[in-house]
């Protein structure tokens, strides 16, 4: 229990001073629980507890994408959406699965790094769009539905893999089941949740924790997991009122959030080996994948590669999803690969974001000045 | 449809976002952010880059009364609301300190309505407000009152009923 308090009090501390510095917490608490744990010092040690609240911040973390993810926004911007999409999967997709493979990961294992070197930090990208002012750019459209269509995939990827040993398409099945009961039962009380959730008194919040741990609960008699299951429930609420929900839900995936941060890097274990070589070309690759993807979706979609190069800027840094995936699926070398990643590609992706306007200026002048001194030895 | 079309758009995450450009081709855009802070960003036509500001609500309201063309002092302040579907209608609303001279007196002793022709619609009394005050109600000292009228009744609220 002291280990959990002091880790939390770590996490305030890391909360001020990044708030105040304005750049992205998730790396912070990643490497002060690295620093507190196994891999560290060794004052904290994961238990029961910290095991629970960061299992709660990753339902929580789920609960709130499935909220986000309205299908009719995205068939209503499907060209767009679509094109930027799929350049953003592929490249990147498959970049890191064959870094990864080849740098000696197992095929499941590059599987796991590829997907979460696939997925941009949603958080991290629209926080970066609204503090530095870029709401009105048309890239950052592109990059707020881009960041819509990972999540989409991920939850393909998160059935693919969870699925296990079961057969597919009962599994599929299983899946679309419970989100058509949840749809049903959304559809037909949804003036009962929108009255519970108008209340002002303790109600509204304790429904949406038990509604979401009750759902959450009912994975181990169904065969599905966990994350699946508070997935399709914020799907289903995002019907009644989601503004609610995010508002009542919000306390719990904060606190529980950094917990599962804090302990993901706790856990973290270096004696398992680590390679720094396999971990410097991940990072570096991870970072120019993403320079590939967003130059092709800028040339795509804005007709500019440097529109490509502010895509680029807001969608280096991987977190939260990555780290799910490295928590849920990946062994201690995998999560090792995935938390170095995370840290490096968030922080230098805080300074491109702030940058990338400038960086992008630079090049046009660049480009200005060296033309006149072309003509001139054209001239001679 | 008219030259100023205005565009709002739900972003996924992110918030609300409306968006016009005006006559002479600048552009305006606001967006209501979901961490409760409101954004907005003008482009001048034929620039590229946009300028922004960000606001919290109290502000942006302000920034909003401004633009209606209301005057705004320190303490007291005014909103004027043109409805276009009722043959222009304005009416302002204004709100005023009260006075030493009139504390201790009610609204109805104060004769407001026949003298002016504005109506007092709320009074703000130690943080607390009170909505549709009845006739009988009595002003005390520190408290501010909400008047409602034509410009016209309101300028003759300030003249007769806010002298010291």
């Amino acid at each position: 229990m002291e280990g959990i308090v002091l880790a939390l009090f770590l996490c305030l501390i890391l909360a001020l001073i990044t708030r105040y510095l304005s750049v992205p917490a998730i790396p912070f608490y990643i490497l002060g629980g690295i620093v507190l744990g196994k891999a560290g010092l060794g004052l904290v040690t994961s238990d029961e507890i910290s095991v629970f609240f960061s299992e709660m911040g990753l339902i929580f973390l789920l609960f709130f994408m499935g909220l986000g993810l309205k299908p009719e926004r995205i068939l209503a911007n499907r060209s767009a959406v679509v094109t930027s999409g799929v350049i953003d999967l592929n490249v990147n997709m498959i970049l890191g699965f064959v870094a990864a493979y080849l740098l000696g990961f197992s095929i499941i294992e590059s599987i796991i790094v590829a997907c979460a070197f696939y997925i941009s930090s949603t958080a991290m990208a629209i926080t970066s769009i609204i503090e530095n002012r870029k709401l009105m750019l048309r890239e950052s459209e592109t990059v707020i539905w881009l960041m819509v269509f990972e999540d989409l995939i991920l939850i393909i990827f998160l059935t693919l893999i969870s699925a296990g040993n079961q057969n597919l398409i009962v599994f599929v099945a299983k899946i679309l089941g419970v989100l058509a009961v949840l749809y049903v039962l959304a559809l037909y009380g949804k003036e009962f949740l929108i009255s519970i959730l108008d209340r002002d008194d303790e109600l509204p919040i304790l429904f949406t924790f038990a509604a979401v741990l009750t759902t959450a609960s009912f994975s181990m008699y169904l065969g599905i997991p966990e994350t699946m299951m508070v997935i399709a429930l914020g799907v289903a609420f995002a019907t009644t009122d989601p503004d609610a929900f995010e508002q009542h839900a919000r306390p719990f995936k904060d606190v529980f959030l950094i917990v599962f941060f804090v302990f993901f890097g706790v856990t973290i274990d270096f004696s398992g080996g680590m390679n720094w070589f396999v971990i410097m070309i991940i990072c570096l690759l991870a970072i120019v994948s993403k320079l590939l993807s967003g130059v092709l979706t800028g040339i795509a979609i804005h007709g500019s590669a440097l529109s490509g190069l502010e895509i680029w800027g807001n969608t280096i840094s991987r977190g939260e999803f990555s780290i799910a995936i490295a928590v849920l699926y990946g062994s201690p070398l995998v999560g090792t690969t995935i938390a170095a990643m995370v840290i490096v590609t968030s922080i230098i992706g805080s300074f491109t974001a702030k940058y990338s306007s400038s960086i992008r200026r630079g090049i046009i002048n660049f480009g200005r000045k060296k033309s006149p001194h072309y003509r001139i030895h054209a001239g001679r | 449809m008219s030259a100023m079309s205005l565009r709002s758009l739900n972003l996924p995450g992110v918030g609300t976002k409306y968006e016009f450009e005006t006559d002479k081709g600048d552009t305006v855009a606001i967006f209501f952010t979901k961490t409760g802070t409101i954004q907005m960003y003008t482009l001048q036509k034929g620039c590229k880059t946009p300028s922004a500001a960000e606001m919290t609500p109290v502000e942006a309201r302000r920034l909003g009364n401004i633009l209606t063309g209301a005057i705004i002092e320190a303490d007291q302040e005014s909103v004027e609301i043109a409805f276009s579907a009722l043959a222009d209608l304005r009416v302002t609303i204004h709100s005023f300190l009260i006075p030493k001279s009139i504390t201790g007196r009610t609204i109805e002793d104060l004769q407001i309505r026949t003298k002016t022709g504005a109506t007092v619609i709320a009074v703000c009394r130690h943080d607390r407000n009170i909505v549709n005050p009845a006739p009988t109600f009595v002003f005390e000292n520190g408290d501010a009152a909400l008047v409602i009228g034509e410009s016209d009744q309101i300028k003759r609220f300030e003249r007769e009923i806010m002298v010291d």
